[in-house]
C-alpha cells in the first residue's frame, strides 16, 4: 500500500541540521495493523504525519498506492489523502462548535458528497458506533472515550483505506482504551489498514507488526 | 457547504458574545455613519433635481470689479432680460425676470402670515416645472393673479377651495388665487418661495422699479433662463459675456460681464473667484465622503484586528479542518462568509441606528432626509456595500487564518510568531492617526468659531430686536411711533434704517472726493439711518460727532466707518466733502468699524446717511432692566396700532448675529460627531485587542506575579505597547492635521492661529482615552490569581 525510501527529516537549529528522522525505509501492505513505538522525541509522530501527508520529508521518496507523493502538488496530495486516509488524534481534535453529527459529516462536505447521501452515511456510522443518541450533543458534553469514538467515526466516514492514529488512547482511562483498541482490531479485520503510534506495549500488541523508533531510526 | 459555514459562524457568534458584540457594534456604528453620510451626499447631489428642466435651467450672474476685487453676484439690471430674449432668442427658450425672494404679509380675512415669495414673469412656473394641484402654470399672465404653495394655501384657507379666493398682500394689493402648486422639496434652492406673484404688478407698484426699465446700472433683480436644448453653455457664455458693456461704455472704469450659472451648479458649485467657479459646497461632499470612508475603514480595521488576534483560538479548527480534507480555498470561503454574516447583522443594527438618529442628524445637518425605503437602488447599494465591507474586513483574517499549517496546530507547537502582530499594530496606528486628526480638526473648527464670536462687533447686541417695515401704513409715523414706544417705559430707544444691523443691503458707486484716484470706482456700503440709530445700537463715534437734530444741515452729512476712511485715504476726513452722484455731503464723524456682515471677513467700507424715506427696518432697544418677554408684550399693541395689517414679527439681533455662525457650527458639530464615533470605534478596537493580549499573556502574567510583580508592573507591561502605538499615530497625525486645518483656515480672513496647545491637548486626550481603555483589561489581568492561570497550563 505504501512505501518509504530513505526518508529523512531535519530542522536547522542554529545553522546545524537536527535530525528527527534519518533514512527510514518502510513498506506497509494492505490490511496490516502496524504499531509505531518508541520513547518521547524518537520521531514517531513526525513519521505518522509524513505518512499522512500532513508534513513533508526533507529527503527521500514516498509512494502511496502507486503514486509518488513527494512529487505531487498540494492540491493533488490533499485530494489523495481526503479519499484514502483517516486521522485519529490523541486529543480527539473535534470542532467544538459543531455537534457530533456535524463533526462526522464535515469530511463528506469537503468531498462534495450530496446531502442525501451524507445523511445516509452518517446515520449508518452513528448506528454502527452506537452513538445515535449523542448525535445532537457538542463535543464538550461527551466523555473522553465518547469523544474519541466520534473522532474515529469521523476518520472512517469517508471509508478510507488507511487509518492513522496518534496515541488514540493517550487521554483515556484503561477501560475506554481497551474498547477503542478492540474497535481498531475489528476495523482491521474488516479490511482497513491501520498505523498507530503508541507508548503502550499492550496496545501495540493489538497490531500485527511493531516498528520501534529510536532517535529517528528504525530499530530492527 | 455554505449552510455549514453559516452554522459555524452563527455558533461562533453566540459562543464569544463579548467579541461578537464589539465586532458588530463597531461595524454597525461605522456603517451608520456611512449610511448617514451617504444619505447626506445623496441629498446634496440631488439638489434641485426635482425640476424637470434641471439640465436646461440657469441663472444669469454678473461679474464686476470694484475696489480692485472681482466679485460675482446674481443682481442684474432689468434691460438685460429683453436683450437676451430678443437678440439671443435662439439660445434661450425662456427668460424670466424675478424679484428676490422677499417677505410679504399674505392675508385672507383675519388670517395674516409673513411669508417669502417671488415676483416673476408668467413663464417662470413653467420653467420650474411646478407641479400644479389646482389652476395652471400660466396663471400669472393675469397681473392680478397669484399662485400659492400647497402649505401656504392650507394655512390660509384650511379646507376651503383656494381657487379664485381673494388675498391681500402687505395690506395693500389685492390678488386672486389662480393656482396651487405642490411644495417644492427641501433640497431645492427655491424651497422658501411659498408664492409666486406676477412681475408686471410688482413692476408697476413702485416708481423706482418702473424707472429702472432702461437703466443698465441699477442691479436689483434676478434673471433666470431656460437654455435651448441645442445650446452649448460655454459658447453662449462667450457670446453674451460683454452684453452689458455695450450699454455701459459711458460710465468710466466700470467693468461688468454676464455668465450663465447652470442649475446643476447652483448648489454645489457656487463659489466664484475672478468670475470663474472655484468650488462651493462640493468640498463638503468630498470632506464628508472622505470622513465616512475613514470611519468605515476604522471599523473594518477593528474587525481585521480582532479576527487575527483570535487566530490562536481558531487555529485548532483550521488545523482539524485541513486534516480532514479542507483545502485553503474552502477555509477562506468559510471565514469570508463568517465576516459577511457579521457585516449583514451589523447592517441591520446600522439601519436601526440610522432610523433612530435621523431626526437628530437632520437637525444637525439642517436637512429633511429619511431612509429611502422604497428606492431599490438604495438597498442595492447598501447590500453591495455591506457585502463588500464584509469581504474587506474579513479578507485579512481569512487569508491569515487559512495559511496555518495544520501540523503545527495539531502538534500544539503553534504560536503566533513575534511578527504576526505587526500588521495589527500598523492598523491600530492608522486608526489612531485618523482619530487624532479628527480631534485636532474639531478643536480647530470650534476655536475658529469662538475666535470669530469673540470679535468685538462695535455695537451692543443685547436687548435689540428688529421689525420690518412691511406695509405702507407704518410709513410717516416715525415720531409718533417712537414716542408711543418710549412711553411704554420698556423701550430705551427706537430707530429706522435701510439695512438691519446684521447686514448691508446696499452697495453703491459714484463717489468722488478731493485726491481720489480718477481711475478708481470705489464701492461703498450705503446705509440710510435716522437720528436715533447710533444711540439705539450703541455704536462708537471715534472722531467728530453723531447725527444730531440740532443741525438742520445733517441731511447732507455723512458718517464713515474706519474702513471707509482707510479706503478713501483722506487724512482728516471730518469736515471734508464727499460727492455722491454729484451731490456734496460733508463728513461729520467717523464710526468705529462694526461687524455687520461676515464675522470672518474684514469690515466693509461703509457710509451712513440721514434719510427718513429710505428705510425698511425698525430697530428697538429694550431697557436693560426689563425682561424681553414683558417688553414684547408691552410693545406689541403699539405696533398693532400703527401697522394693523401686519402680524407682529420681530427678530432678535443677537439671534440674527448668531446665524452667521450656523454654517461653521454645523461643520463643527458634524466633525465632532464623527470624531467621537471614530474614537469610540478605535477604543472598541483596542479594548478588544487588549483583552486578547491579556488572555494570551495569562501565563506570563502569572509567572511574573509569582516572581513578585505588582499590579502596577503588570499594568505598565500591558499598556506600554498601546501607548507607544498611539504616540506614533500622533506623530503622523500632527503634520497632516496641521496641513488640512491650515488650508481650511486660509479661507477665512479673520482667523485663529493653530497654536501648539491644540495638538498637545489632542495628544493628551488620545493617550488618556487609550490608558482608560487598556487599563480595564490590564488591571483585570493583573488581579487574576496566578495559581489559577498557571494550573490551567
Amino acid at each position: 500500500m505504501l512505501e518509504l525510501k530513505h526518508i529523512s527529516k531535519w530542522y536547522n537549529v542554529g545553522g546545524k541540521p537536527t535530525f528527527i528522522l534519518k533514512d527510514i525505509n518502510l513498506k506497509i501492505n494492505d490490511g496490516e495493523f502496524v504499531s509505531i513505538m518508541g520513547p518521547s522525541g524518537s520521531g514517531k509522530s513526525t513519521l505518522l504525519h509524513i505518512i499522512g501527508m500532513l508534513d513533508d520529508a526533507s529527503e527521500g521518496e514516498y509512494n502511496f498506492m502507486d503514486q509518488a507523493v513527494h512529487t505531487l502538488r498540494e492540491k493533488q496530495r490533499s485530494q489523495l489523502y481526503k479519499q484514502h486516509i483517516g486521522f485519529v488524534f490523541q486529543a480527539y481534535h473535534l470542532i467544538d462548535e459543531l455537534t457530533v453529527y456535524e463533526n462526522i459529516e464535515t469530511p463528506l462536505i469537503y468531498q462534495n458528497i450530496k446531502s442525501s447521501e451524507r445523511k445516509a452515511m452518517v446515520a449508518d456510522i452513528l448506528d454502527r458506533f452506537q452513538i445515535v443518541g449523542k448525535k445532537d450533543l457538542f463535543p464538550t458534553q461527551l466523555s473522553g472515550g465518547q469523544q474519541q469514538l466520534v473522532g474515529i467515526a469521523r476518520a472512517l466516514i469517508a471509508k478510507p483505506r488507511l487509518l492513522l492514529a496518534d496515541e488514540p488512547t493517550g487521554n483515556l482511562n484503561s477501560r475506554q482504551g481497551e474498547e477503542i483498541m478492540d474497535l481498531f482490531k475489528q476495523l482491521n479485520k474488516d479490511g482497513v489498514t491501520i498505523i498507530q503510534v503508541t507508548h503502550s506495549e499492550k496496545n501495540a500488541g493489538y497490531g500485527s507488526h511493531i516498528i520501534n523508533l529510536l532517535d529517528g531510526r528504525v530499530e530492527q | 457547504m455554505f449552510k455549514n459555514y453559516l452554522k459555524i459562524a452563527w455558533r461562533n457568534l453566540l459562543k464569544s458574545k463579548a467579541y461578537s458584540a464589539i465586532n458588530i457594534l463597531g461595524l454597525s456604528v461605522g456603517m451608520t455613519v456611512v449610511v448617514l453620510i451617504g444619505l447626506w451626499i445623496h441629498d446634496e447631489l440631488t439638489y434641485n433635481k426635482c425640476h424637470d428642466k434641471y439640465d436646461l435651467l440657469g441663472q444669469v450672474l454678473i461679474t464686476q470689479t470694484f475696489n480692485g476685487e472681482i466679485g460675482t453676484g446674481s443682481a442684474i439690471a432689468i434691460p438685460l432680460a429683453d436683450e437676451l430674449r430678443t437678440k439671443y432668442g435662439g439660445d434661450f427658450d425662456q427668460v424670466s425676470l424675478s424679484s428676490w425672494n422677499m417677505e410679504r404679509i399674505v392675508a385672507y380675512g383675519d388670517k395674516k402670515f409673513t411669508k417669502e415669495g417671488m415676483w416673476v414673469q408668467p413663464n417662470f412656473p413653467d420653467m420650474l416645472g411646478l407641479k400644479m394641484l389646482a389652476g395652471s402654470r400660466s396663471a400669472l399672465k393675469d397681473p392680478s393673479v397669484m399662485i400659492l404653495s400647497a402649505s401656504l394655501a392650507k394655512s390660509l384657507f384650511g379646507k376651503e377651495d383656494p381657487m379664485n379666493k381673494t388675498i391681500k398682500i402687505n395690506n395693500k394689493t389685492v390678488f386672486t388665487v389662480g393656482g396651487v402648486y405642490e411644495d417644492m422639496p427641501h433640497n431645492t434652492t427655491l424651497q422658501d418661495a411659498t408664492f409666486f406673484g406676477p412681475w408686471d404688478n410688482y413692476f408697476n407698484s413702485e416708481p423706482w422699479i418702473k424707472n429702472a426699465v432702461q437703466n443698465w446700472g441699477n442691479h436689483s433683480w434676478q434673471l433666470f433662463v431656460q437654455m435651448n436644448k441645442h445650446a452649448d453653455v460655454s459658447k453662449v457664455n462667450a457670446k453674451i459675456k460683454d452684453v452689458p458693456m455695450q450699454h455701459l461704455k459711458a460710465s468710466e472704469g466700470w467693468d461688468e460681464h454676464v455668465l450663465i450659472h447652470r442649475m446643476c451648479d447652483w448648489h454645489l458649485y457656487s463659489k466664484f473667484k475672478n468670475g470663474k467657479i472655484v468650488g462651493g459646497r462640493i468640498q463638503f461632499v468630498w470632506l464628508f465622503g472622505t470622513i465616512g470612508f475613514f470611519v468605515l475603514l476604522l471599523a473594518c480595521i477593528n474587525f481585521m484586528n480582532l479576527g487575527t488576534a483570535r487566530s490562536e483560538k481558531r487555529a485548532k479548527e483550521v488545523g482539524i479542518r485541513k486534516t480532514i480534507g479542507s483545502v485553503r480555498r474552502q477555509l477562506i470561503a468559510q471565514f469570508l462568509s463568517e465576516s459577511v454574516l457579521l457585516a449583514l447583522l451589523s447592517f441591520i443594527v446600522a439601519i436601526i441606528l440610522v432610523q433612530l438618529s435621523l431626526p437628530w442628524f437632520n437637525k444637525l445637518a439642517d436637512k429633511d432626509m429619511s431612509i429611502l425605503w422604497a428606492n431599490p437602488l438604495f438597498w442595492l447599494c447598501c447590500i453591495a456595500f455591506t457585502i463588500l465591507t464584509g469581504l474587506l474586513a474579513g479578507s485579512y483574517p481569512a487569508f491569515y487564518l487559512s495559511s496555518f499549517q495544520p501540523i503545527k496546530v495539531i502538534k500544539g507547537t503553534f504560536k503566533a510568531s513575534r511578527f504576526s502582530s505587526v500588521p495589527r499594530k500598523i492598523l491600530v496606528v492608522v486608526q489612531f492617526t485618523v482619530s487624532v486628526m479628527l480631534i485636532i480638526g474639531t478643536i480647530v473648527v470650534f476655536r475658529q468659531i469662538q475666535y470669530a464670536k469673540n470679535r468685538p462687533v462695535g455695537y451692543t447686541r443685547e436687548g435689540l430686536f428688529q421689525v420690518s417695515i412691511n406695509t405702507p401704513d407704518i410709513y410717516g409715523h416715525y415720531d409718533i411711533l417712537r414716542s408711543d414706544l418710549l412711553k411704554t417705559g420698556v423701550v430705551a430707544n427706537m430707530s429706522e434704517s435701510s439695512s438691519p444691523v446684521t447686514a448691508v443691503w446696499s452697495n453703491q458707486i459714484g463717489f468722488d472726493w478731493e485726491g481720489k484716484d480718477p481711475n478708481a470706482t470705489p464701492l461703498l456700503g450705503t446705509i440710510a439711518v435716522t437720528h436715533d440709530f447710533g444711540k439705539t445700537i450703541g455704536w462708537k463715534i471715534i472722531r467728530g460727532r453723531d447725527f444730531s437734530r440740532e443741525f438742520g444741515t445733517d441731511s447732507l452729512a455723512l458718517l464713515l466707518n474706519e474702513s471707509a476712511v482707510k479706503l478713501t485715504g483722506i487724512k482728516e476726513p471730518v469736515g471734508k466733502v464727499i460727492k455722491w452722484n454729484g451731490k456734496a455731503y460733508t463728513v461729520i464723524g467717523i464710526v468705529k468699524d462694526m461687524v455687520m456682515q461676515s464675522p470672518y471677513e474684514p469690515v466693509q467700507p461703509t457710509l451712513f446717511t440721514l434719510n427718513y424715506d429710505w428705510t425698511s427696518i425698525i430697530t428697538v432697544k429694550i431697557n436693560p432692566e426689563t425682561s424681553m418677554s414683558r417688553a414684547l408684550a408691552m410693545v406689541e399693541p403699539v405696533f398693532k396700532k400703527y401697522n394693523p395689517g401686519s402680524p407682529f414679527d420681530y427678530k432678535f439681533i443677537d439671534q440674527e448675529y448668531a446665524r452667521k455662525f450656523e454654517s461653521e457650527e454645523r461643520i463643527g458639530k458634524l466633525a465632532s460627531f464623527f470624531a467621537v464615533l471614530a474614537i469610540f470605534i478605535s477604543c472598541l478596537g483596542i479594548f478588544g485587542l487588549a483583552s486578547f493580549v491579556a488572555e494570551q499573556r495569562t501565563k506570563e502574567i502569572g509567572v511574573r506575579k509569582v516572581l513578585g510583580a505588582t499590579i502596577f508592573n503588570i499594568w505598565q507591561l500591558l499598556s506600554k505597547d498601546f501607548l507607544l502605538l498611539v504616540t506614533i499615530a500622533f506623530i503622523i497625525a500632527t503634520p497632516l492635521a496641521y496641513l488640512f486645518m491650515h488650508n481650511w483656515l486660509k479661507d477665512y480672513e479673520y482667523r485663529t492661529i493653530l497654536s501648539w496647545w491644540i495638538f498637545a491637548v489632542s495628544c493628551a486626550g488620545a493617550l488618556l482615552i487609550t490608558i482608560a481603555t487598556v487599563s480595564y483589561q490590564a488591571i483585570r489581568a493583573a488581579l487574576n490569581n496566578p495559581v489559577k492561570s498557571l494550573r490551567s497550563e
